[in-house]
């Protein structure tokens, strides 16, 4: 797999965009040139010499910018890592590997209804970035209107921008699957061969996701997440089921997979 | 100590010779402090090797590590047959430490004879292939099939996998076991036959001696420990296995403890394996009584960790003026 690199990157700054929710921007000018939407890259939280915690934590390219040579990395404080890394200030250094994994893949004259689910907005956005389709569709939920994250960016994409809230403070009242079976539900059965969804967020969500696309045979790839040691394929230790029942492994085959290859009854 | 333990620096062949070159280029190309080691027949260029389960069949670390300055690269576990290995999750961090449960997912030896093992023949890079069977007919039939294969350099004998329901483990906990699986692997090929052992004993050192008696050139320690981990909020076992193997720094003080033991009661060579992430490390492993080391764990975090600890080995013996290997060993 050719075109990762570990490298020592400066961070350019950090802002808590949400309660425990950053926004990091790092230089990192050969993953901002080599990255496509849905890859991800490796983050030691601590020093090289630092054991504890001991493994990288994998984060989704939430955007690319090629010419300033940098890129974002979209995350929530989950437990002793996310916090070492939160923790740092603009110009200190990450040690960060990447580019890694199969990101989407953009079937030419299709129209794309992105999907994204609380965090799961994090390899969306650098999705929305690239698309060149414009009638691309992105539909957003959270819980509550101030877990929307990064809606001004969303729209500054020049897409169209649906939201749902569960407490409706923002958009339509219900889940973002809501919305996804509306938008299907409303298109010709032809029309939906030139659809496809690209979906991130929490597993219960993705599943449905996938489900739905299952029932109105719409094309369906979704950005999985599992625990994770290496990123390069080495540990074998982030094995999901695949419909086969072999196991598909996220950090090479994936971490986007078509939905239909996903045994959801055992994720 | 027995009192044949000179042969094992005979058998661990060092030589020794200086010219001006640069750091790299001596340590690479065998000049500044003598780096070579010997493993039955087998002569590497430098003690450090990749472990295995931790680096793949290589391919997957090429870009970010030169596996041709590595000693070795210790692939994955190779069965008879394909395995599809355990169910998720598979893996979980503790302090300073990984628990895994993979259950030696790997591709079958026919498949990795065809497909993954001309890649390392192809670049010369010094390939040493991990076994495990079910039975001790399985070990020796792997021995076999593999005995003849171009580019394969010596076997690593897994009789240590915590992971899996039979064989593995299962022989290494027991001498006798040990011995045969040892004797039927030496028996089947003319490859260097290295012995790979459990922490999970109380005694390392009558294991150790039993695969020795069989005709083992080398013995590699420590496996993984046997762990777990629960996840309190749901009230269950973190590993799909429920038990995994614990590996990592948080096991080093174990494996270092193990090769003391090995390296006084065996007079082939001891090969150090558990937690080492750094130069230091490895140092505290040579001067316990190996005679060359894994980098395991360390990979996964860093999959440049090998080199970095090769040439920090090298930077540490030219500064306190060490010539070999053998010199950093304590005592007897």
């Amino acid at each position: 797999m050719p075109g990762r690199f570990d490298i020592s990157s400066r961070i350019v700054s950090q802002k808590e965009i949400a309660p425990d929710t950053f926004l990091l921007r790092l230089y990192a000018p050969e993953i901002a040139e080599n990255a496509v939407p849905g890859q991800f890259v490796m983050v030691r939280p601590g020093l090289e010499e630092e054991r504890d915690p001991l493994l990288r934590r994998p984060f989704s390219v939430h955007r690319a910018d090629p010419d300033a040579q940098q890129i974002e990395i979209l995350y929530r404080v989950v437990g002793r890592g996310t916090r070492m890394i939160a923790r740092k200030q603009a110009g200190s250094h990450l040690q960060v590997l990447g580019p890694l994994g199969r990101g989407f893949s953009l079937p030419k004259g299709k129209i794309p209804i992105l999907v994204g689910g609380g965090l799961g907005t994090a390899p969306l956005l650098f999705l929305a970035d690239v698309l060149e389709e414009k009638r691309a569709v992105v539909v957003l939920g959270a819980v509550t209107r101030s877990q929307l994250l990064r809606l001004q960016d969303f729209s500054s994409t020049g897409l169209e921008v649906l939201v749902a809230t569960e407490d409706g403070s923002l958009g339509n009242r219900g889940l973002v699957t809501e919305v996804l079976d509306r938008l299907l539900g409303r298109l010709e059965k032809d029309a939906r061969k030139n659809v496809v969804v690209f979906s991130c967020g929490p597993m219960p969500m993705m599943r449905a996701v996938a489900g739905l696309c299952g029932n109105y045979s719409v094309e369906c790839q979704v950005s999985l997440e599992t625990a994770m040691a290496c990123g390069l394929g080495l540990c074998l230790g982030c094995a999901v089921c695949s419909d086969t029942g072999a196991f598909l492994h996220v950090c090479r085959q994936g971490p986007v997979f078509p939905a239909g290859q996903v045994d959801w009854s055992k994720i | 100590m027995s009192a044949g333990k000179a042969r094992f620096f005979l058998q661990a062949k060092w030589t020794g010779a200086r010219s001006k070159m640069s750091r790299q280029q001596q340590t690479f190309l065998g000049n500044g402090p003598e780096m070579k080691v010997s493993i039955g027949k087998l002569e590497l260029k430098n003690p450090v090797m990749l472990a295995s389960g931790t680096c793949g069949y290589g391919p997957e670390l090429a870009d970010v590590l030169d596996l041709t300055n590595i000693g070795a690269i210790v692939v994955k576990g190779i069965s008879m047959e394909p395995r599809a290995g355990n169910p998720p999750p598979r893996i979980a961090e503790t302090p300073c430490g990984l628990l895994n449960a993979i259950g030696l997912e790997n591709v079958g030896v026919e498949a990795f004879i065809s497909s993954k093992l001309p890649w390392l023949h192809e670049r010369n890079i010094t390939t040493i292939v991990n076994i495990l069977g079910n039975s001790v007919g399985e070990y020796q039939a792997l021995a076999a099939r593999l005995n003849k294969c171009p580019g394969i350099h010596a076997l690593e004998v897994n009789i240590s996998c915590p992971n899996v329901k039979e064989g593995g483990v299962a022989f290494g906990t027991d001498p006798e076991q040990a011995a045969k699986v040892a004797g039927a692997v030496v028996q089947a090929c003319d490859l260097p036959v290295i012995v790979k052992l459990s922490p999970n004993v109380s005694d390392i050192c009558s294991i150790a001696r039993a695969v020795e008696d069989a005709g083992a050139s080398a013995v590699s320690l420590i496996n993984t420990i046997l762990g777990m981990a629960i996840d309190i909020q749901k009230k269950t076992p973190v590993l799909g296995n429920v038990f995994g193997g614990l590996s990592g720094p948080a096991i080093k003080p174990v494996a270092l403890r193990m090769v003391w033991q090995a390296a006084r009661c065996v007079d082939i060579p001891v090969i150090g394996v558990g937690g080492i992430t750094s130069a230091s490390d490895a140092l505290e492993f040579f001067m316990a009584g190996a005679c060359a080391v894994q980098v395991g764990t360390a990979t996964l975090v860093d999959p440049g960790a090998a080199g970095r600890v090769l040439q920090g080995i090298v930077d540490f013996m030219q500064e306190n003026h060490y010539q070999s290997l053998k010199e950093l060993r304590i005592g007897p």
